[in-house]
Order: structure tokens, then sequence, then C-alpha cells
């Protein structure tokens, strides 16, 4: 009995020798020969902590890249530093792809304020797969109906009203900065450390108007209990069909944050072409669609050369904002 | 009522247990290590959660989330860390139990406290949700500069012995506060170039290190020296009556504060344990106990924590914004299942609004099951011997340093504020004041500037506003009580057995 136990044992052993050095050649041909990105794990890091709107893209794209592309994926938060965490996290690793960086379109007004030790060149920008614009919004109490209405009072009264939104000297004070340039009026600007402060200052009437993204006030907007004068998008957003866009009230300013990725510059060719397939198979997933239909998100799906043109210009006319309203000498 | 019936089926299903008491389990171990906090709890859960029914996944966030503002008070008591930033006022009291050879009351009275303020947290959530929303809606940035202040008027009552350490020691944690990006300009100060600083110092770093690191430098000193220790006896898990008549009162004023600030954005349970602990040491005949292992020194701060937990889904649920790191986790995981938190979700989801009104309820009594198997087991801990206590501690304030932002400048960051801890030890500095200064230096500055743009500079602002006023007056009282009743000591009383 133990003899024949042994004998067994020691067949299995051999057998699974075998077959692993059968599998190995067999798995290390192709290997050798075409170098499929990726071969081990990938990872995505995400340059803000869990739960916000970037991490939850985050983390829908490393399920899909799983699902349809096939990939493994860990998400790995690096929040801190206004992105300069993560991003310095990307620019220490090898320039191989296989370190991902999640990012958004703060990454410009960082850079510019010199909040973000790093320059464009540091990255290759892949794919902007999100875009959320501002608004001016107010409550529905307010004596304003459209952004001439604001716009007038502004001129007549400078200074009066209470505007604030997310952040200083960011996406949504840049947006004010541009209506104030082409309205002609003064404003100053309240500047709140997070999105929701923002709705909750709005909803107690603790300031006037705000310049914030649609969504995070997303139950007031649809209950009509917040009324937005005017959004920054080019047309009329199919999630917000009632809310009119800045443009169509003769104010041209269009501008939105994008979320997408962007991996270490240097990174080959080959790495990046594998990244981009992945992407589109994502993108073209009814998932992703639904995703983004639910998270209210305009897909912009920029590629490469599109995503550094724009954020290239982005940079260029952030920096003059923030020159002119004080924010860098 | 349908919803309502349909969601105690999911909560007393057996998934639903299992998911509860999985998440109390795992709640209790992260809570008392420190660094992981719920909020770390919260974000590994996450990818597991996409799998599960919202309800379910909201059942074990909840659980999770009450267990770990319990948990913190474990290693505070024991070991002076406190594993979570809300249970950084239980260690005071508490450890000072536990020097007493009371580890075990001590931690039954944070379990019966933490359980007690979790279940009325729940009750408010559940019956007063959306006037409670309202109530958060008028806390405008002068309300919340004066709620500030207020808490700042506890360092006194923190000093130990010194009013002047004290202040001393806050002066301290408010300049620490100033690091990071202006909250108005929006630029750099005191960074000297580290953008690690961007956000401040972190403050898990600081109180890792004051509390923990220092605690671990003071045994293992112990231990070198061969000094006598007290330790404790393991014993019963429930209270005694003589103990609940003692700290009934706390745990329900401790409960109405923790549920009151946990509503309030940017506020939450780091404030509330001190603010807690200081009004029952106010009300309190013998406020001399306190800092000696009063009983009410932990039932209050621990009934304030968990009952934050009610008061912080309050925003979440009745306006779709969240009010804490937390919250905004739990909000994520509910997009992730399409599911947008708010006034309309009632009509929408009912079974899962009422699954999260009742998980907050019934959670924290599967916390108290689960505490109560956990406890003779935790309480044991302290008959190691010091030397592998403070190895101990070492490790776990490492571990959690690094697991604040998987960073090693907040490893090196958390172990210079242990030295400074150890420094302060020394000279007898209470390093709670610190602590406090820190959490509230932010609140404070952020809004009395915010303010003050508001108003374009304008100070009536925080006379005009009554929240602020209403604060600003109890900040005064708050100052004026103690020095009257010193005045009042030191003065002969005519006729009296003073003179």
């Amino acid at each position: 009995m133990q003899r024949e136990m042994t004998f067994t044992g020691r067949f299995i052993r051999r057998t699974m020798a075998v077959l692993c050095l059968m599998a190995g050649t067999a798995l290390a041909l192709p290997q050798t020969a075409a170098a499929e990105f990726p071969e081990k794990p990938v990872t995505l890091v995400v340059w803000s902590g869990a739960g916000g709107s970037l991490d939850t893209y985050g983390r829908k794209l490393a399920e899909l890249l799983e699902r349809e592309a096939g990939w493994t994926v860990k998400v790995d938060n690096r929040p801190g530093g206004s992105g300069a965490v993560g991003l310095s996290q990307i620019v220490t690793q090898p320039a191989d792809g296989y370190n991902i960086l999640v990012l958004t379109g703060t990454l410009t007004f960082g850079i510019a304020q010199g909040l973000i030790p790093f320059k464009l060149e540091d990255l290759r920008l892949l794919r902007a797969m999100q875009s959320e614009p501002s608004s001016l919004a107010v409550m529905n109490d307010s004596a304003f109906q459209t952004v001439d209405d604001f716009v007038t009072y502004m001129k007549e009264h400078p200074n009066e009203l209470r505007v604030g939104g997310h952040s200083s000297g960011g996406f949504h004070q840049y947006m004010l900065y541009q209506l104030m340039k082409q309205g002609g009026f003064e404003s100053g600007w309240i500047p709140h450390d997070a999105s929701g402060k923002v709705t909750l200052a709005l909803l107690g009437h603790h300031i006037d108007a705000a310049m914030m993204t649609p969504s995070t006030a997303l139950s007031q907007v649809k209950s009509g209990e917040i009324r937005l004068l005017g959004v920054s998008t080019a047309e009329r957003s199919p999630f917000l069909p009632d809310a009119p866009t800045f443009k169509e009230q003769g104010y041209d300013i269009e501008g939105a944050i994008w979320r997408g990725i962007a991996v270490k510059a240097g990174t080959p060719d080959d790495a990046v072409d594998a990244i981009q397939a992945a992407i589109d198979t994502v993108t073209a997933s009814e998932e992703w669609k639904t995703f983004q239909e639910e998270q209210f998100q305009d897909s912009p799906d920029w590629a490469e050369a599109e995503f550094t043109e724009r954020v290239q210009k982005d940079l260029a006319e952030q920096a003059e904002f923030l020159k002119s309203a004080g924010f860098v000498q | 009522m349908d919803g309502v019936i349909q969601s105690l089926g999911v909560i007393f299903s057996l998934s639903g247990l299992v998911v509860l008491l999985i998440g109390a389990l795992l709640g209790i171990v992260i809570g008392a290590l420190p660094g992981l906090g719920p909020s770390i709890g919260l974000s590994l859960l996450i990818p597991f959660t996409y799998s599960m029914s919202p309800e379910l996944s909201m059942l074990l966030m909840i659980s999770l989330y009450t267990s770990a503002e319990y948990g913190g008070s474990i290693s505070a008591i024991l070991l002076s860390t406190p594993g979570t930033a809300a249970a950084a006022a239980t260690a005071i009291d508490g450890y000072a139990m536990a020097q007493k050879g009371q580890a075990n009351e001590a931690i039954s009275i944070s379990l019966t406290a933490s359980t007690v303020g979790g279940v009325l947290g729940g009750l408010a959530l559940l019956l007063l949700a959306m006037p409670l929303a309202k109530l958060a809606l008028q806390f405008g940035p002068a309300g919340y500069f004066a709620v500030g202040l207020f808490g700042l008027t506890s360092v006194a009552a923190l000093s130990g012995g010194s009013l002047v350490k004290g202040l001393l020691g806050a002066a301290f944690g408010l300049g620490l506060a100033t690091v990071g990006i202006d909250p108005i300009a929006g630029t750099p100060r005191f960074t000297f170039g580290h953008f690690e600083l961007y956000e401040g110092v972190p403050f898990l770093a600081a109180l890792i290190g004051l509390f923990a690191v220092s605690e671990a430098m003071a045994l293992a000193e112990k231990h070198a020296c061969k000094a006598p220790m007290n330790k404790s006896r393991v014993g019963h898990v429930f209270m005694s009556a003589a103990v609940w008549k003692e700290t009934w009162r706390s745990m329900l004023s401790g409960s109405v504060i923790g549920t009151l600030l946990g509503i309030l954005p940017g506020v939450g349970g780091n404030i509330a344990c001190w603010v807690a602990r200081d009004y029952a040491r106010a009300r309190d005949p013998h406020p001399e106990t306190y800092g000696k292992g009063a009983a009410n020194g932990i039932a209050a701060p621990e009934a304030s924590n968990n009952a934050t937990v009610g008061g912080a889904l309050v925003p979440l649920l009745s306006l779709g914004v969240p009010g804490s790191p937390t919250t905004a986790i739990m909000m994520g995981a509910l997009i992730m299942h399409g599911l947008h938190p708010g006034p309309q979700l009632f009509a929408e989801q009912p079974t899962l609004v009422y699954a999260i009104l009742f998980g907050v309820i019934i959670a924290s009594l599967v916390q108290y099951l689960v505490g109560s198997l956990f406890l003779p087991i935790m309480a044991r801990t302290v008959l190691l011997p010091d030397g592998v206590i403070a190895a101990g501690i070492l490790t776990f304030a490492v571990l959690g340093a690094f697991a604040i932002r998987n960073l090693m400048f907040d490893v090196w960051m958390t172990l210079a504020f242990g030295l400074v801890g150890y420094a302060m030890k020394k000279l007898n500095f209470p390093v709670a004041p610190v602590i406090l200064a820190m959490v509230l230096g932010y609140l404070v500055e952020s809004n009395y500037r915010t303010a003050l743009v508001s108003s374009q500079g304008d100070y009536m602002v925080f006379l005009t506003d009554p929240i602020s006023v209403l604060f600003l007056l109890l900040s005064l009282v708050s100052i004026l009580v103690p020095v009257r009743r010193a005045w009042r000591a030191k003065r002969p009383v005519r006729g009296g057995q003073g003179a």
C-alpha cells in the first residue's frame, strides 16, 4: 500500500513535470515571437482617493479591461499633492506601459499653478474617456432665468453676489473668469474644498450662484430645486435637455473637465498600441456605454494626438488666466 | 411599507446576516489597527461589493464602518494607540483605566457606549433625516468657524495639570494645520517644496506618531528598567448596573453630540469625540477624575463617534451629497451599481434605503455581539510583556503610516512625530491638545476666511449668522465656567470651611 502510494506519487510528479515543460515551451514560443502586451498584471494608478468620480471611472475601466480585453488589472489609489503623488508614481516606474495613470483635466491647472512639479512632456496622454462641463447654477427661488439676467445684474452691482465653486484657481473659477471677460463684470470667488460642499452651500443659500459640474447636484438639478442658467458644452447635453448652453445665449464659453489615461513618456509604441486597442474594446462594449449614461458623462474619446493637442492648448490658456487673475506672478 | 418589510427580509436573510457579521469582524480588526480606519477599510472592500446586490453591499459597508468606529477604541484603551482618529479622545481615559488593571471594564464600557451611540444615531437617521438635513444646510462658513472655535475651547480640559502647556501644545497643532495649500489663495504654504505636504501634514501620521510610537518608546524603556507593571484580569463583557448608572448620561449626550456633528460635512467623529468628552467632563461633579481613568471619559467619546455614522449618512441619503470621505466611498459604491443617492432614492429604491436605515441600527447590535466575543481575546493583549507590546505597536504604527497614502514620506513623518511625542511625555506635555488643534485648525481657518470672503471683509458676518452667535456664546461659556469655578474655589467662603 505504502509503496504503491509513493509509486503513484512519483508517477504523478513526473507527468506533471513533463506537462509543465511542454506547456512552458508552448507558451514561451509565441511570447518571444510577438511579445503580446500585457504579459503581466497592469496597474491603474488613480491619482485621487477611493470613492470619487475619478476613482469610480478608474475602477469601471479596470473591471472592463479585465472582462473585455482579458487583462489582469490592479487599481492603486495614490492621492495627494494635487495629483503630483500619482504622477510621480508613474514617472519613477519603467516606461513599459504597465503603470497607467488615471487622471483628470486638473492636470493643466496643477502644472500652470506650479503645484505639479512635472511637465506635459513627462507623459504620453493616451485617451480622454469622460468629460463633464461646468455650469452656472442658482437656486430655483432666484430671480435669474438666463445668463444675461445674471450678467446684467453683476454689471450693475459689481461683486455683490456671492459666487463660488470647487477649488481655488481651478476649472470652475476659470469658467467664471471667461464669463466675466465676455460679460464685462467683476465677481469675487468663494472656493470650496469639496464639490459636495458647493451643492450644500447653494442649497443653504450661503452662496448666490455657483459654477459647478451639474452632476454634483444631480438630484436637485433633476428636481428643479437648482436651476442651471448656462452649461459649458457646445450643444445641449442629452442628459440635461432643458438646460441651455452658454453658446446658445451668445457667450462663447466652452470647456469640460476630462478624465482619461496616460503613461510615462518614452513608453514604446507597441505597448501604447496594445493599450489603445484594449481601450477600444472597452469603449465599444455595451456596459461602458450604459455606465457613461448612468454617470451622465460625455464621451470625448480623444486619442493621443488630439488629446495632447487639446491639453497643450488648455495649459497655455489657463496659464494666461492664472497670471491675469493673480494666482501666479 | 413594502420597502420596510422587504428591507428587513434582506437584513435577516442568511446572506444579510453573514454580510453583517463579516463586516463587523473586519471592522473591529481594521478599526483596531492604527492608520486603517473606516474609509480605508471601505475602499479595500469596494472591489468585493461589485458582484453583490446594492442592499448587501451597503449592509457590508455600514457594518464595517460602524464596527471600525468601535474597533478604534480597543487599541486606544489597551495600547494608548487610537486605531482611528475618532478614538483619540478615548485613549486618554481608556489607557489610564487599563493601566489601573481595568482594561476589561474599559473595553466593555467602550463596546456598550459604541452600541448605544450607533443605535441612537441610526434612530435619528431613520426618524429625523429630513429635519437634520435642513439643519445641516443652515450652517454657513461663519457657523462652521464658530463650531470649530467651540471645539478648541476644550483644550483647557485636555491640558492636564498645566494650562500653559496645553495652550502651547494647541499652538503647535494650529501651526501644523497651516501647512499645505492655502484654502483660499490656492498656493502652497510651508511645504518646503514637498508636494507630499500639499494636503497638509498628514493627520494620521501625527496621531499615530504622538500617541502610538511615543508610547512604544516609553514601554520599551520601562521594559529595560524592569519596572513593575499593573496587569489586569480578564473578565466579563457586560457592564455592571453601577457602571450603567454612572455612564448612561454621557452615552446619551455623546450620542446626541455625535449625531449632530456627524451631519456636518468636514466635522464628523474626529471632532465629535473631543466635544462629547468635554461636555461630559463639564457636567460631571468630579471633573478631576478625567484623564485618570474616568468611565465617562470613555463612554462619551465612544458613544459620539458611533453616533456620527447615522449622522454622516443624513446628507448622503436626504440630499445626495456625501459629507465625509467614508460616505463618499459608499456613494461611489452605489454609483457603481448605477444608483444615485438623493431624496428620489426613497421612491426609486425603497428596499435599499430602508436596508441602509435599519442596517445602521442592526449593524450596531451585530457589532455588540461580535465585539463581546472578541473582548476576552483582545483584553489578553495587556498580559503580554511590555517589550512585545512595544514592538507590536511600532510594527502596526509603521504599517498604518504607510497605509495612509502608500508613501514612505508618511512613515518618516510618523516616526518623527513619535520622537516629538516622546519628548513631550518626558516634559509632561499633554499630546491631546496638539491633536485637537490639528483636527480643528483647518476647519477654523478655512471657514473663517471663507466667511470673510463671502461678506467682503465685514466681520459682522460672525454676529449676524444665528448659528455662529450660538456657538460663539457657547465658546465663551466654555471658557468662563472653569474660570469662575477656579475663582470660587480660591475665594474664601464666608462662614464656610474656607479661610
